[in-house]
């Protein structure tokens, strides 16, 4: 495998993360345009943690992934209340300003005789845990691949269970859900927790691929991307918004042809499937109809 | 079964509802009629928990319901039918039934497939569209999944927010014949109407909402109907002047 497509291949896996937090929340009904602010708090935690403190990478990814997981509880607990737009607008100034802070960040102590830590807005260097431990990137996108089926199956097997309904039933029409006895505030606040918990899986994975991060890198256009693939794929299952990322990055960067024009494609693809399949490729009804289909060709086939 | 006392439930500093008290008998049809903006729908959502009552009381079955979670009113044999029918539409007729439920699904598995078996009996329709997205169904199949959806939650009484809403006449002959029903099964039934000459037919008692208080109680043939249902219609007591 060429170093250049196991490149393309960790990037598909590392952003899918930030789609699935972003899905996570569109099945929920809240459109959310601050997810790259869970993903950066957990690139810069666990970063922190592993160059910084000397801590084994998944006690890092675990500490980076539960301090996005409980920003994001606390973001919702004044902001489940908001919808439509005005909590697209409160998300998107949470992330604003943790951007702005990691700016403000200047934390350096000295590690084996080296100054190692975040540097405002240059950033933070040195994350190099893996390559301190001689981990290989075909072994890292193996670890992203891991983690992403664990959370794609956590995502499927959670659709089928009592809450799975209960998420999509707030996301469809949360007054006759609360009237059949759903509790819709702490639904939705651990649907955020939930969200901000694998976006920090992503930010932390991104964070020692990477071996450098700074601020800008998490801006509101990342947090466009992510909510852009789960619109693209499709809000019909956890898989729907992988699609979306494979399309984007797979397909849109990656051909030579669109070098230059990959946005204006990107911005086109998503107004024209918003008026053409608003709900995405791999929408509820074409999902229904491929469950059915695999079920009836495993009767068959019995 | 259902006394509400001098509920007051505000948006902001608006009071919706400034003082209402009206109460639904058991076995019995009570019908509340009012204009539109008279405060019906706040006091059906105040009952159900989703609004909270800033004074009051609302008592089932001598229980104090106000400041109780949904899912606390839910279980002690309340159900709402929402006005709009308010339906999950991206989700299949079956899911939506199973969603009435939602309460006991993992406790009570067998008695939710009796239950849902049930109203697909009494909804023949529904087993039709069984697998449909509800929002494919019609306004009426709507309405009718809407009332299914709140049987399942097995209620003692049901509260029910305009079913007629939009239908057409034949369709509200046949959802106000269901309710019919459902009271001589035994349900109490506390009916929010604009459709005053239909629902004067079934209830048994009825009150008048007109911003935010109750003006009028009585019981329908009364000699005061006519004006009622005028006041129902148009708001205000000015509709008196002939």
């Amino acid at each position: 495998m060429s170093d250049y497509l196991i490149g393309v291949l960790s990037n598909i896996g590392m952003i899918a993360f930030l789609a699935l937090s972003a899905y996570v929340l569109l099945v929920t009904g809240s459109i959310s345009f601050g997810q790259q602010a869970y993903f950066a708090i957990s690139a810069y935690g666990s970063g922190i943690a592993t160059a910084m403190w000397g801590w084994p990478l998944w006690l890092g990814m675990l500490w980076g992934a539960a301090l996005a997981g409980l920003a994001a509880a606390l973001v919702a607990v004044p902001t489940a209340r908001l919808h439509g737009l005005y909590f697209a607008v409160a998300t998107l100034a949470f992330a604003e300003m943790v951007r702005l802070l990691l700016q403000m960040l200047t934390w350096q102590i000295d590690v084996d005789g080296t100054l190692i830590g975040p540097m405002g807005s240059e950033g933070f260097r040195e994350i190099r845990y893996i390559y301190a431990h001689d981990i290989s990137a075909v072994q890292f996108m193996l670890l992203i691949y891991g983690l992403l089926g664990l959370v794609v199956g956590g995502l499927t097997l959670m659709e089928r269970t009592r809450l799975g309904l209960a998420l999509r039933m707030i996301g469809e029409d949360e007054i006759p859900a609360e009237a059949l006895g759903v509790n819709v505030a702490a639904c939705k606040i651990f649907a955020a927790a939930l969200s901000g918990i694998i976006a920090g899986i992503g930010g932390a994975l991104y964070a020692h691929l990477i071996t450098y991060i700074e601020p800008a890198l998490f801006n509101v256009m990342l947090g466009v991307h992510g909510l852009a693939y789960g619109l693209i794929g499709g809000l019909g299952t956890a898989v729907g918004p992988l699609l979306g990322v494979v399309l984007d990055i797979g397909f849109l960067e990656s051909v030579r042809a669109f070098a230059g024009y990959r946005m204006i494609v990107f911005g086109g693809l998503v107004a024209l499937l918003l008026i053409v399949r608003p709900r995405g490729l791999l929408d509820e009804v074409t999902v229904h109809r491929i469950v059915r289909r695999l079920i009836r060709s495993d009767h068959v086939a019995h | 079964m259902l006394v509400i006392e001098n509920i007051v439930t505000a948006y902001g500093k608006i009071e919706a509802l400034r003082g209402v008290s009206m109460e639904a008998q058991e076995g019995r049809i009570t019908c509340l009629l009012g204009p539109n903006g008279a405060g019906k729908t706040t006091l059906m959502y105040t009952v159900a928990g989703i609004l909270h009552a800033r004074r009051g009381s609302v008592r089932l079955q001598g229980q104090e319901l106000v400041g109780k979670p949904s899912s606390e009113i839910v279980r002690r044999g309340l159900a709402l039918v929402p006005e709009n029918r308010l339906t999950f539409p991206e989700v299949s007729v079956r899911e939506n039934l199973i969603a009435g439920a939602y309460l006991r699904l993992t406790r009570d598995k067998a008695g939710v497939a009796e239950d849902l078996e049930r109203q697909l009996v009494r909804f023949p329709r529904l087993r039709e569209r069984i697998n449909q997205d509800a929002g494919t169904l019609s306004g009426g199949e709507q309405q009718m999944l809407a009332v299914a959806r709140a049987l399942m939650a097995r209620p003692r009484i049901l509260l029910m927010d305009e079913p007629s809403l939009g239908l057409a006449p034949l369709v509200v002959e046949e959802i106000f014949r269901t309710i019919h029903e459902l009271n001589a099964e035994g349900v109490t039934v506390l009916l929010v109407e604009q459709n005053a000459h239909m629902a004067l037919q079934i209830a048994h008692h009825f009150y008048l909402l007109e911003q935010g208080r109750i003006t009028f109680s009585g019981v329908p043939g009364a000699l005061q109907e006519d004006e009622v249902i005028h006041r129902a219609y148009l708001g205000g007591s000015g509709a008196s002047s002939h």
